[in-house]
C-alpha cells in the first residue's frame, strides 16, 4: 500500500482482528488489514423491522442463507462457494464462516460471558486438558477494559461460575420475561440458579452507538450500532484515528519468510482480479478464525518450516475444540393462552442458567469433568416458517389451538465445555484446493466419553426443570451420542494453535506471540487452551486486547 | 388481496399477480374441463392409483407421483436483505393446484369476522413459493403436498364422482373431517394423507400467521421501537404467571 507505512498486518476483521487493530492504531501504530471477504455496512445492509412475510419462503434457512433470509452472513455460512473444507473417515465436523467485513461478529449471539478462575486451571483441577498461561486475576482487568469498550449488559451476581466486573462496567440488563421467571423459579426449587445473560448489547448509549430499542433480532445485525459488531465500533473507530486501512477481498494464501527463515511478507488473493499480491510486513497478526489461521500457518511450508510455520511444536490444528451442543424442549401447559405483551426484549435471553455444579465437582459428584449452561428458548415470536403444537382439525377449532400454543414452548439448549482429544483436528487436505489453489482444512472428529456424559447429564437435567415447570414426557429422551450435536456446529471452534508455557507443546507464548517467529502472532480462538462453555468471543477479545497492547509496547521499545 | 370467485358454480383462485399474468391465467382455466383430474403432475396419470382402489375393498389409494427435480437456482449466499427478491425462482403450480390450494387453505383458515381468509392475505402465492423453491426441505414438501393435492382430487371422485372444487361445501368437509385429525384409531387408509394434510396445514398456517393480518390475528405484539428500558411483562401477564407459580408450588 503506498504512502502508508504500516508496522503491522493483520489477517481477519472479525472480533480478534479488529480488536487488535483498534488497539494498535489507538497507541499510534499504523495497521493495515487484509479481510477475505467482501466490505460490508450495516448502517445500509441491515434488514431492520423486515417481516418474514417480506423475505423468500417466510424467511426460513436454507442452503443459501443457512440461519434463515435475514441472517447477517454474507457469502458464507456451512459452506462458502468454491472454497470446500473435507472431513475424515467416521468425522462429522461443521464449519461456519463468513466472508465479509467484521466477519461473524456480524451475527453472532453477543453473550458475553467471563471464565472464570476455576476455566483457566483446569488442568491443575483434574489432570485433563491444558492451563492456561496465566491465572484469571491476569486477565482480569482486561475484561473490564474490553466490556467497558464493548458494552455489555448483564449484572454482577456473586456466582461462583461469573466472575464480578469491576464496579459501574455493566450497563443495566434488560426485565426477564414470563417463561424465563417460570425457569427461574423451576430451577431453583432444584438447587440451581438463574442469572442475568451478559450480551453484548447495548442498554445506554455509547460512542456513536444507539441503545438497543427492543426490537428486530441481533442476528441481522444492528444499524444503530447497539449489538456489538467491529463493523460499527471497532473498525470505524481505528480508521478514524488515521493509522487504520483495510483490504477487503484479500484471501490471503500464505506467510512468507527470508532467506533466513525469518517470516517478513505475506502473500494475497486479490479476489478481483484473482492475482496473487506480495506485501512486506514487518509484524503480522493472524486472526482470521481459529482454522483459518491454523490453515494459513499450515499451507506456508518451506525449508526452514517444513511442518508449516510455527509448528515446530506439531501442535498447529491440534487441540481443535467446539462447544457441546444439545437441548430439550417442552410445550409447557401452564403458559398455554398466557396475556400477550412485547416479548422481543433485546431478541435473546434476559435470564439463563449458569453452570452450578463447582462444589459437586470438587465433591467427586460428577461423572463428567467439565461443566455447562443452559440458555433459554421462548416467548411470544414474531411469526415464521414454522408453527409449533400438534395442531387438529382446521378452521376456528384450528386457529385456537395455534393461539393456545403460541409462546407457550420452552426449549432449553445446553452448551458445555469439550476438552481437547487427540481425535479432534484438523490438517491440510493434500489432495483438495479451493478456488484460488489454497489447500484446504480437512477436520477429524469425535467426541469423547466426557461429552457424552455431560450431555447426558444436561439432557435429564433439562427435562427435570421442565417437568418442574409442569410439562410432561411421554418419551424417552434420546442417547446422548444421538442428541449431542455435530462438532463445529455451535461454532466455538478454538484451540488449533494454542498459548501455553512452553514451545514443546504449545503454538503460542501467552501474548500470542508464536515461539518459532517472533514477528508472528496469532489473535483469535486459536490460542485457547481450554474451551470453557461459555462462549468465545468476549475473551478473544479480550485477549486480543490485552495481546496487542504488549505488542505495542513491544513496538514502542523496538523489540520486534 | 387475493380470492376465490365463485360464478356460475366455477371456481377459481386469483391471486394478486399483474393484470397480464391473470388474463393469461384465467384462459387457461376456461379450456380446463372440470371433471378429469384437476392435478395433472408432469405426465403422471393418477387414476390407475385410483383403479386399484375401486370397490368396496378400498384399503388406500396414494399417487405415486414422479416429480422431476426443480434445478433453477436459489437466490444465492448474498442477496439484498433491503430489497428481497421478489420472485426468486418461477412458481409451478398450475391454475387447477392453485385453485385446489385456495380451498384447502380456506377450509383451514376461512374468513372469521373482521379476519380475513387465508386466501385474501394471499397464502396460495407462499404456498406456491414454496413448493417451487429448488432447496431440499421445499423439495421434500413439494412431493408430500402434490401427493395430498392428488390424493383429495382422487379421492373426490370416488366418493362423488367430481373434482373437490366441484363438490358442495358438506362434501367437502366429508372428505377433510376424514383427514384432518391424527388420531390413534384413524382408519388405515386415511394414514398417510392426514400427515400428508397435516404438513399442508402447517404450511398454510405459517403462512397465514406471516401476513400482517395473521400476525395481527395471532397477537404478536413485537418489532416496534421502544424509548428507554425494555418494559417487561405487564401487570396482567405476571398476575398470570403469579398465579401458574401457586398453580405449581413454586411460588
Amino acid at each position: 500500500m503506498k504512502n502508508f507505512d504500516y508496522e503491522v498486518v493483520i489477517v481477519g476483521s472479525g472480533a480478534g482482528g479488529a480488536m487488535a487493530a483498534y488497539t494498535l492504531a489507538k497507541a499510534g501504530h499504523k495497521v493495515l488489514m487484509l479481510e477475505a471477504g467482501r466490505d460490508y455496512d450495516p448502517k445500509t445492509e441491515t434488514p431492520m423491522f423486515k417481516t418474514n412475510a417480506q423475505a423468500p419462503l417466510m424467511g426460513a434457512g436454507n442452503v443459501d442463507k443457512d440461519f434463515g433470509f435475514y441472517d447477517a452472513t454474507v457469502d458464507g455460512g456451512w459452506q462458502v462457494p468454491n472454497e470446500p473444507y473435507t472431513t475424515g473417515d467416521n468425522s462429522d465436523f461443521m464449519w461456519w464462516r463468513a466472508r465479509m467485513l467484521g466477519g461473524r461478529t456480524n451475527h453472532w449471539g453477543r453473550y458475553s460471558l467471563r471464565f472464570s478462575e476455576h476455566d483457566f486451571k483446569g488442568k491443575t483441577r483434574d489432570g485433563l486438558g491444558a492451563d492456561w498461561p496465566f491465572e484469571y486475576e491476569e486477565l482480569a482487568p482486561w475484561y473490564d477494559k474490553t466490556e467497558t469498550l464493548v458494552g455489555i449488559c448483564g449484572t454482577n451476581t456473586g456466582l461462583d461460575d461469573m466472575p464480578d466486573s469491576a464496579e459501574g462496567v455493566l450497563q443495566p440488563p434488560p426485565k426477564p420475561r414470563v417463561p424465563e421467571l417460570l425457569v427461574a423459579a423451576a430451577a431453583k426449587k432444584l438447587g440451581i440458579a438463574t442469572a442475568p445473560m451478559h450480551r453484548a448489547v447495548l442498554t445506554r448509549p455509547k460512542d456513536d452507538r444507539q441503545a438497543c430499542f427492543y426490537a428486530t433480532p441481533c442476528g441481522h445485525g444492528c444499524s444503530i450500532g447497539a449489538a456489538f459488531q467491529t463493523t460499527t465500533s471497532l473498525l470505524p473507530m481505528a480508521k478514524a484515528t488515521g493509522n487504520l486501512k483495510i483490504i477487503t477481498d484479500a484471501m490471503v494464501r500464505s506467510v512468507d519468510v527470508d532467506e533466513n527463515g525469518q517470516a517478513n511478507a505475506l502473500t494475497y488473493v486479490d479476489k478481483n482480479t484473482g492475482k496473487d499480491i506480495k506485501l512486506a510486513a514487518k509484524v503480522i497478526i493472524l486472526a482470521a478464525s481459529a482454522c483459518e489461521s491454523a490453515r494459513l500457518l499450515l499451507n506456508s511450508k518451506n525449508a526452514h518450516h517444513p511442518n508449516g510455520l510455527a509448528n515446530s511444536s506439531g501442535q498447529v490444528g491440534r487441540n481443535l475444540m467446539d462447544s457441546t451442543g444439545t437441548g430439550v424442549g417442552a410445550h409447557i401447559p401452564a403458559l398455554e393462552g398466557r396475556p400477550i405483551y412485547n416479548e422481543d426484549g433485546h431478541t435473546a435471553n434476559h435470564l439463563f442458567v449458569p453452570w452450578w455444579g463447582h462444589k459437586q465437582h470438587a465433591k467427586g459428584e460428577l461423572d463428567f469433568p467439565r461443566g455447562y449452561h443452559f440458555e433459554i428458548g421462548s416467548g411470544f415470536r414474531a411469526p415464521g416458517s414454522g408453527v409449533s403444537g400438534n395442531l387438529q382439525g382446521y378452521g376456528k377449532e384450528l386457529k385456537d389451538q395455534a393461539k393456545q400454543y403460541y409462546g407457550a414452548g420452552v426449549y432449553l439448549a445446553l452448551r458445555g465445555e469439550m476438552l481437547p482429544n487427540e481425535h479432534c483436528y484438523m490438517e491440510i487436505d493434500d489432495k483438495v484446493t479451493d478456488k484460488w489453489g489454497i489447500p484446504v482444512a480437512k477436520f477429524h472428529w469425535k467426541w469423547a466419553d466426557h461429552e457424552l456424559k455431560q450431555v447426558e447429564h444436561g439432557l435429564k437435567t433439562a427435562r427435570k426443570i421442565l417437568e418442574t415447570m409442569g410439562a410432561t414426557f411421554n418419551y424417552p429422551l434420546p442417547s446422548a451420542d444421538k442428541a449431542i450435536l455435530k462438532g463445529g456446529q455451535i461454532i466455538h471452534e478454538v484451540g488449533s494453535t494454542r498459548m501455553g508455557e512452553s514451545p514443546k507443546d504449545s503454538v503460542t507464548n501467552q501474548y500470542g506471540q508464536t515461539w518459532d517467529c517472533k514477528n508472528v502472532f496469532v489473535m483469535d480462538a486459536g490460542v485457547f487452551a481450554s474451551n470453557p462453555h461459555k462462549n468465545c468471543t468476549l475473551t478473544i477479545m479480550t485477549l486480543a486486547m490485552r495481546n496487542a497492547s504488549w505488542l505495542a509496547s513491544q513496538l514502542s521499545k523496538g523489540e520486534l | 388481496m387475493s380470492k376465490l370467485i365463485k360464478e356460475d358454480s366455477d371456481i377459481q383462485y386469483k391471486s394478486t399477480i399483474t393484470r397480464r399474468e391473470s388474463l393469461k391465467w384465467l384462459g387457461i382455466l376456461s379450456a380446463t374441463a372440470v371433471l378429469p383430474s384437476l392435478v395433472g403432475c408432469e405426465g403422471n396419470d393418477s387414476t390407475t392409483a385410483i383403479s386399484n382402489a375401486v370397490g368396496d375393498s378400498i384399503k388406500g389409494h396414494w399417487p405415486d407421483l414422479t416429480l422431476s427435480p426443480i434445478t433453477v437456482k436459489g437466490y444465492g449466499k448474498d442477496p439484498s436483505m433491503i430489497i428481497p427478491p421478489k420472485s426468486p425462482w418461477p412458481k409451478t403450480l398450475t391454475a387447477e393446484q392453485l385453485t385446489l390450494v385456495a380451498v384447502l387453505a380456506d377450509i383451514l383458515v376461512p374468513r372469521d369476522g373482521d379476519v380475513p381468509s387465508a386466501t385474501q392475505v394471499n397464502v396460495p402465492d407462499v404456498v406456491d413459493e414454496w413448493v417451487s423453491a429448488p432447496y431440499g426441505r421445499q423439495q421434500s414438501d413439494r412431493l408430500t403436498i402434490l401427493s395430498a393435492l392428488v390424493w383429495i382430487n382422487d379421492e373426490a371422485k370416488l366418493r362423488f364422482s367430481k373434482a373437490f372444487t366441484a363438490l358442495s361445501a358438506n362434501e367437502q368437509l366429508k372428505i377433510i373431517d376424514d383427514i384432518a385429525y391424527q388420531k390413534d384409531d384413524l382408519a388405515e387408509e386415511f394414514t398417510k394423507i392426514s400427515r400428508a394434510f397435516s404438513r399442508f396445514r402447517k404450511l398454510v398456517l405459517a403462512a397465514f400467521y406471516c401476513s400482517p393480518e395473521g400476525t395481527k390475528d395471532l397477537g404478536y405484539l413485537g418489532n416496534v421501537p421502544i424509548a428507554g428500558d425494555y418494559p417487561g411483562p405487564t401487570d396482567e401477564a405476571m398476575l398470570h404467571l403469579n398465579q401458574v407459580l401457586n398453580d405449581l408450588g413454586l411460588a
